[in-house]
């Protein structure tokens, strides 16, 4: 078993070695992770473990299990990494080009390694060349932007790239680097088979390079691909793993996964994130934002992620806590597209949508493959009643990601805005098969089988089934089955709902005219059945409402008391003289 | 400026076009003698003014052709001057390596050019004059240039230098094309090179202008499926078989062969983007392309095509209803129903050179076209009940919206799908949606309804002026009447004395009311221009750039279809108004069909065949095919039927659904019965209902053509009861979806069961109702049949009833000889025969030639049918007159002929021609 001590030895050479190779990205991950692990009290002074973090007094609040050993990770094939200090010779060279590839002149560090051989060169070197390639990519999709969008501009460096890396592959003269570049490039190319075969394979010579194992993740779009995927075991497996789950809607394997990582990197930002970020997806709101607010305190000038933070604070409408956070995120970086983002959300909740809107577009011009933004920018348009300009936002949410069943969600409800609700029915049928346990989906599908147009009550009937089957909180679903059931003359079924939303009303202590119909009906139903007894119960309840029902149920009672009396009277009458 | 660069008509320069600057250099080199440097006749520098022009006229092209394309096409052009062309081209191109030689160039360029008041030329001197052709084209260049941002002048330079690198490395491969299409433009250009300048321009422009006015006039509605009446445009894109060859290689060969898109790419930074018009008519050519003939595109490489066009232009949404028809020509139902949601979530419906905002200016975009739409492709799918659901919601939103115009195309839409589909009740789905349109009550019969929604379609097309939606309309009506008896739609009231027979009248005002549409659809008033399409005209005519339209009067011994096309295509019929008639002339032969007269329904069939072909969609060139083949197999034998089906099935070898299996299937089905083959007859028919679809009231007319022939069999096997038992339920099937003339048939079999089975009495009512309905639906050859059946049930009664089987026969005798098939003759001659053999009073020594002559006709049209059971009762008739006779010798032979066909009946030989293995 690795131990904290293990694990941290291997992540601090790790950081070295990423950071010699300029992969910046995988260093500061590999960093923040080898702070999370708890370190030894007895080895620092206690100021030295409070700087390091907060009270955890909230996290062990919502600690469900609470977890006492590191990660079964298994034997852990590699130990330390051990990387050759090579090309002392050249190394004056290599700092030169590190300095200016630090500097982003990308294509002058390719330069001065153009003869380098060693691994370490030939890598920089081909890495500088590709981000250079990116640079211009970048760059070249705006100035062919053509009046039909934007031109595919292709990263030029590509195909050379591809040819290097391919034969130095093909002889072995390649490391665990090159082979994530080489990966790199495979994927970009198109080529995804070989990119993810490659990425694999650096990944299990060098575990520590969380920039490979994304890129290898955003290769794993099914479940099938991951089981498929010939990974050795390591504790950056599970980190992985972790995060596949997450993509893939496996919420809670990947919140367990992160909740056992837990207890090594225990004040791991990153995996605190991503808990609140799988709790989000579970809809534990209460919890997301306790464990945000944990994360802001020790780590006030994060943006990553902050996002998610912002839509639970908009679905809990905290006007000023959304604002601070705005502010705050401005404050820290005003280009990125979470920072964004978070401004259109907090415009949102104030209602101003066009505004909102503006903000939300800042965000996909910085990234236009946001997928969230998409989708939010959608809901902003819905409310300003732009159906058209909603559904094509919804619609690229959804070309990027077609499991995105909000998009799908959306399109149908814009739909069945316009009056199209059997088109609108194609829209939801997408969104319940890529969320078949989400209730409201179930329920808008319902609502749009029970239109005017169709009223295809059978259907709806079958979707509010499935709907109150999957932990209907707002409770819609139980009492429009009762409802449909009588209406469709099923007095038997709409007792039944009936009874069943009324207990559930009852347990969740609410109050409102829907008790009053239940009741209303469970009573003259029972009276109808001659059940007496039952009807009894529920008028009497009716009794402490006011409103007509109070007469009706007063009446019902003396009707009873009447057809009861007639019967057993005359027996009362019998016995007494 | 940014905005000025992507209007939509944007001019970009590429290198091509800085190729044709080069030339175009050379061609007017500001000199002061009259052959500058480098031409030795004028004729030589004549020629390559030609060529450029047409060159400058093809750069709307959407396909530029390559560096190397461009220098194939100079040597043919330059004669003895080729290399130095090409040597020029390539070094002034490949001297180009900065940006400021690009500036120097467009500079050099000004040059060329006259000054504005250069009007007066001297005779000696060359000097572009900057209003014509050539020089407006190289001010649209110099302008274009001169937009450029400074990085768009870097990509055009790396563009210029792949453009050269390409060409070198493909230098090789020059020698073989060359081989094999060293082009026309020779000839056709020879045929002008010593003429007078200014008189080409004048008929080149004459030309132009021609083709922009034919193509003005049109009006497309490319929503609009083909099933309505193929509202799209005029130009016959690949009709030309030599430029579709050159299309689909060209295409081809850049993008299909390489697999990897990527690399795609790579290789043709060459293939550069152009302006958005172009593309669109482009689109819009494919789409006719496969709406007329999806089965010629090849699912895959027509995908990656459109799926390159996509990575180049992300915001073009109309490749994804170019996807949809892709898909869904080729049945793919989920990638269509996928595709179909993707193009109108982009667009709303409002995309494309055919949308004109509509005045109200609703911002709501037009999803009520999407659900037109989906609706079709339901009902291409044959989802009936989808499809009218989604028709429903469909003139909802129309009305709602107020586009009277998708509203009257709904309406048609619906009222074909009724028509096409049986239904046996509507409730629930015709309800409230319609209380306009069918206000009188919803307790109408599906036929009711399909006539008011007939009347209420037609009649908002009239007022919207929708041409050929009237013209489709019109049509639909006359199906409708041709079909349906005409009740009165209310049940109360003053009560005209109806007579209920349907009313070939109508049917034939209906649809010459079609014909009007030839007349009128120039009138038709177009609310946008097609430059699209008109751009893209030149796609096909890069090939032979200039002249073929002399050539092609001159020149009659050419392909027939050649000069046809060329001739008629800028200024005759449009592709779609031709299809329109084409249908109504496929509706004349059906309604002859039905009526009854063979040679009627054949000459349409035919006219349809020779004039229309070519603009026809290939399911109903196929169709028509389908008719003429069955009339020989009726009038000529199976011999000459299956050698035409032979020609007709290479012909639609592609079709898919092809009504040219299901006609090969009934004419195996029909020789096997015929010969006696009835396990081979039962297979055939077996297979024939596999075709049709398993969903209820689809595919109706196959449905019920299948177990019309599976009883057909039965009864072949004497398996009587079995036979009524599927011609019954058929019958009840025909009652329930109102199928008035298909159950006449149905009665008809019915009675021939009991004639055969010997229940002459239990035959002769159905016999009778299948009369009655033959006359109200005016069937008159069927009628004939079900006389002739009559006579024979009559005649099987006892002799004492041959007077009356003798006069039906009689009665019916001028209808079966001039329009009966080989099959129905030769039952009435031996019909008759039999009554007078079997009438007492008849002898036969008297008057033998009254008796042998049918037999002997009957007999002759029997052998070409192979139709052996009725050959050996006719030859068993004549043995017995021959023996009556005592012409002993004759009866010998007679009764040889009677063995044989029984022998043949008995023991089916197994020497099947190759057709039959499928």
């Amino acid at each position: 078993m690795s131990s904290k001590e293990s694990c941290r030895n291997e992540l601090r050479t790790a950081i070295r070695q990423l950071t010699d190779r300029c992969l910046y990205s995988a260093s500061k991950w590999a960093a923040e992770q080898l702070v999370g692990i708890e370190q030894d009290p007895a080895k620092f002074t206690p100021s030295n473990t409070r700087f390091q973090r907060g009270s955890s007094s909230i996290r062990r609040r919502f600690r469900t299990n609470e977890i006492t050993s590191t990660p079964p990770t298994g034997v852990a094939y590699v130990s330390t990494p051990v990387m050759e200090e090579d090309e002392v010779i050249h190394g004056d060279f290599y700092l030169l080009a590190k300095s200016y590839f630090d500097c982003r002149e990308y294509r002058r560090a390719a330069h001065v390694l153009r003869d380098q051989t060693g691994n370490k060169s030939v890598f920089l070197r081909c890495y500088a060349l590709y981000l250079a390639g990116e640079k211009r990519k970048e760059e070249e999709m705006i100035e062919l932007e053509g009046p039909l969008g934007k031109s595919d501009a292709v990263n030029r460096e590509l195909v050379s790239l591809e040819r290097e890396l391919s034969s130095l592959c093909k002889n072995g003269m390649i490391d665990p680097f090159g082979l994530y570049l080489y990966g790199l490039v495979l994927k970009e190319k198109g080529n995804e088979n070989l990119a993810r075969k490659v990425l694999v394979e650096s990944v299990n010579s060098y575990p520590w390079n969380w920039s490979a194992w994304s890129e290898l993740q955003s290769l794993c779009t099914t479940v099938d691909i991951l089981n498929g995927l010939n990974l050795s075991n390591h504790w950056m497996k599970e980190f992985f793993l972790a995060s596949v789950y997450q993509e893939l809607r496996m919420h809670n394997e990947s919140l367990s996964k992160y909740e056992n990582l837990q207890g090594t990197f225990t004040f791991s930002n990153y995996i605190q994130a991503q808990i609140a970020k799988a709790r989000y997806s579970l809809r534990e709101f209460e919890q997301v934002e306790v464990i945000f607010e944990d994360l802001l305190r020790n780590d006030p000038y994060r943006v990553e992620d902050m996002d998610t933070y912002s839509n639970v604070l908009y679905t809990k409408e905290c006007f000023s806590a959304l604002s601070y956070l705005a502010h705050r995120v401005i404050m820290t970086d005003k280009y990125r597209p979470e920072s964004c983002c978070i401004i259109g959300n907090y415009y949102s909740l104030k209602g101003q949508h066009e505004k909102s809107v503006i903000y939300f577009r800042r965000a996909l011009k910085l990234n236009k493959n946001y997928l969230s933004a998409w989708t939010l920018m959608g809901h902003e348009y819905v409310e300003m009643k732009n159906t058209p300009a909603a559904v094509d936002a919804y619609r690229r949410a959804v070309d990027i990601n077609p499991r995105d069943y909000r998009a799908w969600y959306g399109l149908g409800q814009a739909y069945e805005m316009m009056g199209m609700p059997h088109y609108a029915l194609h829209y939801f049928r997408k969104s319940v098969f890529f969320q078949p346990i989400d209730s409201r989906l179930w329920i808008a599908m319902a609502q749009c089988y029970e239109s005017e147009q169709l009223h295809m009550l059978e259907e709806a009937i079958k979707c509010y089934k499935r709907a109150a089957n999957c932990n209907d909180t707002e409770a819609i679903a139980l009492h429009r089955l009762a409802k449909l059931h009588r209406e469709l003359g099923y007095p038997e079924e709409a007792a039944f709902y009936y009874r069943k939303d009324l207990e559930r009303m009852e347990a969740e202590e609410r109050e409102g005219p829907n008790i009053v119909e239940a009741l209303m009906f469970l009573a003259t139903h029972y009276k109808a059945q001659k059940r007496f007894e039952e009807a009894e119960v529920y008028c009497t309840r009716l009794l402490d409402y006011t409103g007509p029902e109070r007469e009706t149920a007063k009446s019902l009672l003396r009707g009873m008391r009447m057809a009861q009396s007639s019967f057993p009277s005359m027996d009362v009458e019998h016995f007494h003289p | 400026m940014a905005g000025v660069l992507k209007a939509p008509g944007a001019f970009a320069i590429t290198p091509h076009k800085v190729s044709v600057c080069v030339l175009v250099q050379i061609y007017a080199s500001p000199s002061q003698i009259s052959i500058p440097f480098p031409f030795s006749s004028v004729s030589q520098h004549n020629r390559l003014g030609l060529y450029l022009l047409a060159l400058t006229k093809s750069c709307d092209d959407i396909l530029e052709p390559k560096l190397e394309q461009l220098i194939s096409q100079l040597r043919e052009i330059g004669g003895l001057l080729d290399h130095w062309l090409t040597d020029h081209l390539t070094s002034r191109l490949s001297s180009l390596s900065s940006p400021d030689d690009l500036f120097n160039f467009f500079n050099d360029m000004r040059g060329v050019l006259g000054g504005p008041d250069s009007g007066v030329m001297e005779d000696d001197q060359v000097i572009l004059d900057p209003n014509s052709n050539l020089g407006m084209f190289l001010r649209r260049c110099i302008l274009a240039f001169n937009l450029l941002t400074f990085e768009g002048i870097c990509h055009l330079l790396t563009n210029i230098g792949i453009y050269c690198k390409e060409a070198i490395s493909s230098c090789s491969s020059y020698e073989l094309r060359r081989l094999d299409d060293s082009g026309n433009d020779l000839e056709s250009l020879s045929e002008y090179e010593n003429m007078d300048l200014n008189l080409v321009f004048k008929k080149i422009n004459e030309e132009m202008e021609a083709r922009k006015r034919a193509t003005e006039r049109v009006s497309f509605h490319l929503h609009l499926p083909k099933e309505l009446s193929t509202l799209v445009e005029d130009i016959e894109v690949f009709a030309d078989p030599k430029s579709e060859h050159n299309d689909k290689g060209r295409e081809s060969s850049s993008y299909s062969s390489s697999g990897d898109l990527l690399r795609d790419v790579d290789l043709n930074g060459g293939v550069f983007l152009r302006t958005n018009w172009q593309i669109q008519g482009y689109l819009m050519e494919q789409a006719d392309a496969i709406e007329k003939d999806g089965s010629s595109f090849t699912l895959n490489a027509f995908e990656l095509t459109l799926r390159q066009l996509q990575k180049l232009a992300p915001e073009l949404h109309r490749v994804h209803f170019l996807r949809y028809l892709n898909s869904l020509y080729h049945d793919d139902y989920f990638s269509a129903l996928e595709n179909l949601h993707r193009y109108f979530d982009y667009s709303a419906g409002t995309e494309g050179f055919d949308f004109v905002p509509p005045a109200g200016c609703n911002s709501f975009g037009r999803y009520e076209i999407a659900l037109l739409c989906l609706g079709m492709m339901h009902f291409h799918f044959g989802h009936p009940k989808q499809a009218l659901e989604v028709l429903t919601e469909a003139v909802r939103v129309s009305q709602q919206h107020s586009n009277d115009t998708c509203l009257a195309y709904t309406l048609a839409a619906i009222c074909n799908l009724l028509s096409e589909i049986g239904f046996s009740t509507t409730s629930g789905i015709l309800g409230s949606p319609f209380s306009p349109m069918t206000s009188v009550g919803t307790s109408l019969s599906v036929q009711q309804q399909l006539f008011v929604l007939l009347k209420g379609s037609l009649k908002r097309a009239e007022s919207l002026k929708l041409k050929q939606l009237v013209a489709a309309n019109h049509l639909a009506m006359a199906k409708f009447n041709l079909t349906h008896v005409q009740r009165p739609l209310l049940s109360f009231g003053p009560k005209t004395s109806m007579k209920l027979r349907t009313c070939p009248v109508t049917v034939c005002k209906e649809l010459r009311l079609g014909y009007h549409l030839i007349s009128e659809f120039c009138c038709e008033g177009s609310t946008m221009t097609t430059d699209g399409a008109f751009s893209t005209a030149w796609l096909k005519n890069l090939q032979k750039p200039v002249g073929s339209l002399v050539l092609s009067q001159d020149n009659s011994s050419r392909d027939n279809s050649n000069p046809f096309l060329f001739c008629t295509q800028p200024s005759s019929i449009p592709g779609s108004v031709l299809q329109l008639v084409g249908s109504s002339y496929l509706h004349r032969a059906t309604a002859w069909e039905i009526y009854g007269s063979a040679p009627l329904a054949r000459v349409n069939a035919l006219v349809y065949a020779t004039c229309v072909a070519d603009a026809s969609s290939s399911s109903d060139a196929a169709l028509v095919h389908v008719k003429l083949i069955q009339h020989l197999a009726v009038f000529k034998g199976y011999e000459e039927a299956f050698s035409a089906l032979k020609i007709a099935e290479e012909k639609f070898l592609s079709v898919s659904k092809s009504r040219i299996l299901i006609l090969k299937l009934q004419l195996l089905h029909e020789r096997a019965l015929h010969r006696g083959h009835l396990k081979l007859a039962q297979q055939v028919c077996d297979e024939l209902g596999v075709l049709a679809s398993s969903v209820t009231a689809v595919d109706m007319e196959l449905k019920i053509e299948a177990s019309l022939r599976h009883a057909r069999t039965l009864l072949a096997a004497k398996q009587f009861s079995q036979a009524a038992a599927v011609a019954h339920s058929l019958f009840c099937m025909c009652y329930k979806f109102n199928l008035q003339v298909e159950s006449a048939t149905v009665l008809l079999l019915l009675a021939e069961i009991h004639l055969k089975s010997g229940n002459a009495v239990v035959g002769l009512p159905h016999a009778l109702a299948s009369l009655s309905y033959c006359q109200s639906f005016n069937l008159d050859l069927l009628r004939a049949s079900a006389t002739l059946t009559l006579a024979e049930l009559w005649l099987s009664l006892g002799s004492n009833h041959t007077k009356t089987a003798l006069t039906l026969i009689h009665g019916a005798f001028p209808m079966i000889l001039g329009h009966g098939g080989l099959e129905l003759c030769a039952r009435a001659y031996i019909a008759e025969a039999k009554c007078y053999l079997s009438d007492p009073s008849f002898s036969v020594s008297d008057n033998p030639e009254v008796v042998l002559d049918p037999l002997r006709q009957a007999s002759d049209e029997l052998h070409v049918l192979e139709y052996h059971e009725l050959a050996a009762e006719g030859f068993y008739l004549m043995a017995i007159v021959f023996d009556k006779l005592g012409q002993l010798e004759k009866r010998e032979e007679a009764a040889a002929s009677f063995k044989n066909h029984i022998m043949a009946l008995e023991n089916p030989q197994d020497g099947e021609d190759p057709l039959s293995n499928a």
